[in-house]
């Protein structure tokens, strides 16, 4: 029982974090961010072990951590001063440093299991297991899982930010010309977006797994992006989003016997499916509505 | 009126007491995890009718693969004594398993294993130990032991059972020492798709090659390929093998080129490398699973058209 609440309430943590961020990266077009820094880790991981000799949680989230970065910003820079399309030039950094991680794997490290998916990505199912144990290991304090503090501390770092800059984040995100003119410093602001979706991506691989932390950045804003009107409207809706996606898709887990991170992901494809068909059901609605009052005006 | 209802009540509390008193008899069975379906097998020979052995990987899963479910995070919470391989089979679960062994008995069953006999690819161990048959005894004993420790007055019962299996597997590992010498010297080369018969190669006198490296995950370079195919056709090797977890498609393009230098190479079949074949046939159980590679391989490299059963 309450390894389900640790469970839970990591997932929650991990989704509100990857809805908040992911609502800015959809807003800015680069939704497979996330996707492409599950990609690129590779080479962060591949230079880490490479530097330090070691498989350590700790240095391969470094390792993670920057070159989700240099991804991110990297990209960006190949959009502005490239000139490329944001979409392209995704692509073609996160290919890159895969592809870079690949060949360092055969030509240094091919005889070690060495790849994201066996050093860097968890298992959200085994989340409770994994527990800080405050003191000696024998009666220390058993203080809770450690992904769920590791995405608890990220978690907050997210809220801050977007609670303290959500003015600048807005105006950067829609107008970026106004916010050039009113003196904000948007080279900063980029940056510094991208800087908090590093951190939540490889965070929340860390606690659940690659296929829900890309599934969470993009479905749950993406389903607000069709209902909301205001960045803050849009914010609230993908939080709802995400946390429903959760709930609904552990019980999901629990009674089909799945996989639970594939099943929070399926869940959220769903929804996004349901407001789409509710959206046009009210399109219709209000047709048919507009012809019949047409018509008695007739 | 109220006599006759509360007499049902009194006996419906004293049936589910009964029934819950049943339940917890039947649960004096020790409920045991194992990741892989070779260490289940292993430790339901040793266990027998005592224990209640659920393996988490099921037929045909590669372990570096391997997504953990719902129902496995209850199967574990649930299990009495946990079991995994060690050596990093498991990867990144490993880690939780040495994390959960300071609140539950989980143990891999290798750790005991002397250190002279794991094998190393640079300073990273091969995790593959069940393809040498003693070397898979010695950890059978260790499994033997920690049942022991755990349920010391059913100890003599795990004792006879495990030592009925060990002289199995005895035999078993002469038998395949036997047939692996049947296959001329200079054919003895063992070609698969990943580098899990190490410790089959060392235990059996037979040389190991594979395409991939150690991770199913990592991919193979260009010289790699070509080195094999100049070993193949030097050699006159006439078959290489597909494993029952990694995906034949690098093996049947090794044999395409190979061909296409004039050489005839066969796919000698498919080995069960890191997992077992399904329940209820003979390769579902370790024995029958050791047979059929042992079986397929010396076949093959000997140029027989079929495996003899």
């Amino acid at each position: 029982m309450i390894n389900d609440v640790w469970i839970l309430a990591t997932a929650s943590l991990v989704a509100i974090s990857c809805a908040l961020v992911g609502v800015f990266l959809i807003l800015r077009r680069q939704a497979l961010m996330g996707d492409a820094i599950s990609h690129s880790v590779l080479l962060g991981i591949v230079l880490a072990f490479l530097i330090s000799e070691s498989r350590s949680l700790p240095v391969m989230l470094a390792g993670a951590v920057i070159i989700g970065l240099i991804t991110a910003w990297l990209s960006d820079t190949l959009h502005k001063v490239g000139k490329l399309q944001s979409d392209a030039s995704i692509g073609i950094v996160f290919t890159l440093f895969f592809a870079i991680g690949v060949i360092l794997i055969s030509l240094y490290a091919g005889q070690v299991d060495l790849d994201q998916e066996c050093v860097l990505y968890g298992e959200i199912a085994f989340v409770p297991f994994d527990t800080i144990i405050w003191g000696s290991s024998e009666q220390g304090l058993d203080i809770g899982p450690r992904a769920f503090w590791m995405i608890s501390v990220v978690f907050v770092i997210v809220l801050a930010s977007i609670l303290v800059a959500f003015n600048r984040l807005q105006t950067v995100a829609f107008h970026p010309s106004l916010a050039l003119s009113l003196g904000i410093n948007v080279v900063f602001w980029h940056y510094f977006l991208m800087t908090l979706v590093s951190l939540t991506t490889v965070a929340s691989f860390d606690a659940v797994g690659a296929i829900l932390v890309v599934a969470l950045l993009v479905i749950p804003a993406s389903s607000a992006y069709l209902l909301a009107s205001t960045l803050k409207n849009m914010l609230w809706l993908a939080v709802i989003y995400a946390q429903s996606a959760v709930l609904i898709g552990y019980a999901l887990a629990y009674a089909l016997d799945s996989a639970i991170s594939a099943s929070i992901a399926v869940t959220s494809g769903v929804l996004l499916g349901l407001t789409i068909l509710g959206l046009q059901v009210h399109k219709i609605r209000l047709r048919r509505q507009g012809k019949a009052t047409l018509l008695e005006k007739a | 009126m109220l006599k006759t209802t509360l007499n049902k009540q009194i006996t419906l509390i004293s049936l589910c007491l009964a029934m819950l008193f049943a339940s917890i008899n039947a649960q004096a069975k020790l409920n045991i995890v194992t990741t892989t379906g070779m260490i289940a097998d292993l430790t339901q020979n040793i266990g027998g009718d005592e224990v209640e052995v659920t393996a988490l990987m099921n037929t045909g899963v590669d372990p570096h693969l391997y997504k953990a479910t719902q129902g496995d995070l209850r199967k574990l919470m649930k299990a009495d004594i946990i079991f995994y391989n060690g050596l990093h089979l498991e990867g990144k679960m490993q880690d939780i398993f040495e994390k959960m062994a300071r609140k539950k008995p989980v143990y891999a069953i290798s750790e005991k294993l002397p250190k002279n006999r794991i094998l190393h690819h640079g300073q990273y161990p091969d995790p593959h130990i069940w393809f040498d048959v003693l070397l898979w005894k010695q950890a059978g004993e260790r499994v033997l032991e920690l049942l022991n420790k755990h349920e010391p007055d059913k100890s003599v019962l795990f004792t006879a059972n495990a030592n009925l299996y060990f002289d199995k597997l005895e035999a078993l590992n002469l038998w395949a020492a036997q047939q692996v010498a049947s296959i001329p010297e200079a054919q003895r080369i063992l070609i698969t798709a990943h580098d899990a018969f190490g410790y089959f190669g060392q235990a059996y006198q037979i040389k190991v090659m594979g395409l991939q490296g150690i991770s199913t995950a990592s991919e193979f370079g260009l010289q790699d390929i070509k080195q094999l195919k100049e070993v193949i056709v030097a050699n006159q090797v006439k078959a290489v093998f597909v494993e029952s977890s990694v995906s034949p498609r690098f093996i049947n393009s090794l044999v395409e080129g190979v061909e296409a230098e004039g050489h005839q190479l066969k796919i000698g079949g498919e080995l069960f490398s890191d997992a077992m074949g399904l329940p209820d046939t003979e390769e579902g159980t370790y024995l029958g699973m050791v047979k059929h590679n042992v079986n397929t391989i010396v076949s093959a490299l000997k140029g027989q058209s079929k495996p003899t059963p």
